[in-house]
């Protein structure tokens, strides 16, 4: 079981009306709790015949972080063209008006600016994914 | 010919409804548009796919055109059906649905240009025969021109908008002197509501009755008509009920000369697809046409049900490139049918009643059809049309037909808004409809006699 398996977990969770899951995997057990809707969840790592226990507890972020969303509906690029560099890298400074990415829509490049000066934590989207208005495409910590 | 892959409907609410039930029958997978304060509406959760395009303004999701190509786009629809009201009418979005390569399901951007242009509608009309109301020949720009077409017609006269329609632009006038106030209102009402200030004049025919006929065609040029549904009550120019067949339509002849006239008009433009032809009828049963509505209408299931044509697959199946499969000869009309607009209106004056529906209790039985978008717990936005329900009935007779609706009408309960549902109740109960007695001026004066109605008195022996 991989951290990133976890986050994968937690966010299933987050999205549904799942109050808890358990799952068993290659000698592995997890079992996720939500307390409340917005109360940090616990997660328990038990490996079979063995000791150690780790809590994780992963805090709502997401009232400090800033979402940027799509004000229009398209496809989702995270760079100018397909060999390009993305705009924004996760971690990356961005300013107020920055490009962070394109929306492309009937063959039109829209460029989606930065809203504040803040660093970039994480992308929502696939690069090349459809999105519609008001879909969220990156979360930001402001500065 | 196989049909469509994918349809998106660009449009909300019953209607949105009614067309994914019919391309869910067909096989069509179903995608469903809608602004940022819909996500809990019914056309969502029925479609197979859904995209937000917009924030609740019109303009910026329901009329928004590139919002709406980009939502084709983007789930690979093959096909738009744009519903009736937003961008139904709009000849630009129907030519850029066909440049982006999708299926506009509806007639041709020159038909919906030429329905959308009601002065030149009236003249081709005229010039291919088809009895027109008395009027101009085609838009006044002057004051001269105004009063030598109103002198001509003969007073009184309504002037229209070119680019009208719901009543705004129109005025009536009575006399010579009226007409030049009347001109200056009615263009800047037109102006404000279309960005158009063009008018044209017609002569006024008081009391008359609205008829109007439907119409299906394909690309061959076979076009026949469904019969006609007469909508006179109406307020303020917006039907409230219509029903099929007109009440006088009791002979045959006068049946068949209206259906063939409404199949004349549309041949007159080569329409294609669905449409409805609409006529005004004088209390001498003269037919006049006034103008073509390009796109299907609120009230096609009242001709649904008395023809059993599916109107909207027929549509669907027509923009596929499908022949008519229907003869004129086939379309065999029974029964009577009713149909009650239901709105989240104050039953009095009619003012808009948005809000939650906290109960909901839809009538049964047989005969009986309800085409709805609202569900318990839903809420009536107040940035749309206020039109929740629509209450077909079907009977063998009109009476049968008025005798359902009252039933239905009395089981049909909408808790948490005001509804018209009262105020229809009064127009099934009274005695001039029940008759078949009644015009456009029917509502108007039923309104007005409400105050007049005695109160309880009270005898003592």
């Amino acid at each position: 079981m991989e951290i990133d398996d976890l986050k994968e977990l937690i966010d299933l969770l987050k999205e549904t009306d799942i109050t808890e899951l358990q799952l068993e995997k290659d000698g592995t057990k997890v079992r996720i709790k939500r307390e409340r809707m917005l109360s940090p969840m616990e997660i328990q790592v038990q490996k079979f015949g063995g000791l150690q226990e780790k809590v994780i507890s992963a805090t709502e972020e997401e009232t400090r972080l800033i979402t940027i969303t799509s004000p229009i509906v398209g496809t989702f690029y995270r760079a100018p063209s397909p060999e390009a560099a993305p705009f924004v890298e996760i971690g990356s400074r961005v300013k107020k008006g920055q490009v962070l990415c394109i929306v492309e829509a009937m063959k039109l490049m829209n460029e989606i600016e930065s809203e504040i000066d803040g660093a970039i934590i994480k992308a929502l989207v696939e690069n090349g994914q459809p999105v519609e208005y008001g879909e969220p495409l990156f979360l930001i910590e402001p500065v | 010919m196989k049909l469509f892959k994918k349809i998106l409907i660009a449009s909300r609410g019953e209607i949105a409804v009614r067309v994914i039930r019919a391309s869910k029958e067909l096989g069509i997978r179903t995608v469903a548009v809608y602004s940022d304060v819909e996500k809990d509406s019914l056309h969502v959760r029925l479609a197979d796919e859904s995209v937000c395009i917009g924030p609740a303004n019109p303009t910026q999701s329901y009329l928004n055109i590139p919002a709406i190509l980009s939502a084709a786009e983007i789930t690979d629809s093959d096909a738009i059906h744009p519903g009736y009201g937003f961008l139904s009418e709009n000849h630009h979005f129907a030519e850029a649905c066909i440049t982006s390569g999708l299926t506009f399901i509806g007639p041709t951007p020159e038909n919906i240009r030429l329905g959308g242009d009601k002065a030149k509608a009236r003249q081709i009309m005229k010039r291919k025969g088809v009895p027109v109301v008395p009027g101009s020949d085609g838009p006044v720009t002057t004051e001269e021109m105004a009063m030598k077409a109103s002198k001509k017609i003969g007073f009184p006269v309504i002037i229209k908008a070119s680019a009208g329609g719901g009543g705004h632009g129109m005025r009536i006038v009575k006399e010579e002197k009226d007409l030049e106030q009347a001109l200056y209102v009615a263009q800047r009402e037109a102006l404000t509501a279309f960005g158009n200030s063009e008018l044209y004049v017609e002569k006024y025919i008081p009391e008359a009755r609205h008829i109007e006929v439907q119409i299906i065609a394909d690309n061959k040029g076979n076009i026949i008509h469904l019969h006609e549904r007469d909508c006179s009550i109406q307020r303020r120019h917006q039907k409230l009920i219509e029903e099929s067949p007109s009440p006088i339509s009791t002979s045959e002849k006068f049946r068949k000369k209206i259906g063939e006239l409404g199949v004349k008009a549309a041949r007159a433009i080569r329409y294609r697809n669905v449409g409805t032809v609409e006529f005004i009828v004088n209390h001498d049963s003269n037919i006049y046409f006034m103008e073509m509505n390009t796109r299907i209408q609120v009230e096609h299931p009242v001709t649904e049900e008395i023809t059993g044509v599916d109107i909207i697959k027929e549509q669907i199946k027509l923009a596929a490139g499908l022949p008519l499969e229907y003869k004129q000869a086939q379309i065999k009309p029974s029964g009577h049918a009713i149909e009650c607009r239901i709105n989240a209106e104050d039953p009095e004056r009619f003012i808009p009643s948005p809000g939650k529906i906290t109960y909901l209790s839809l009538p049964g039985g047989p005969g009986i059809r309800v085409d709805t978008a609202i569900y318990t717990g839903y809420v009536v936005p107040s940035q749309y049309d206020s039109l929740i329900a629509k209450l077909i009935v079907h009977g063998k007779t009109r009476e049968e037909a008025i005798a359902k609706m009252l039933r239905a009408l009395d089981e049909f309960i909408i808790e948490g808004v005001k509804t018209t549902i009262p105020f229809h109740k009064k127009v099934l109960n009274n005695p001039d409809f029940i008759k078949g007695d009644y015009n456009t001026t029917f509502v108007e004066k039923i309104n007005g006699s409400v105050r007049k109605e005695p109160a309880l008195s009270v005898t003592t022996d």
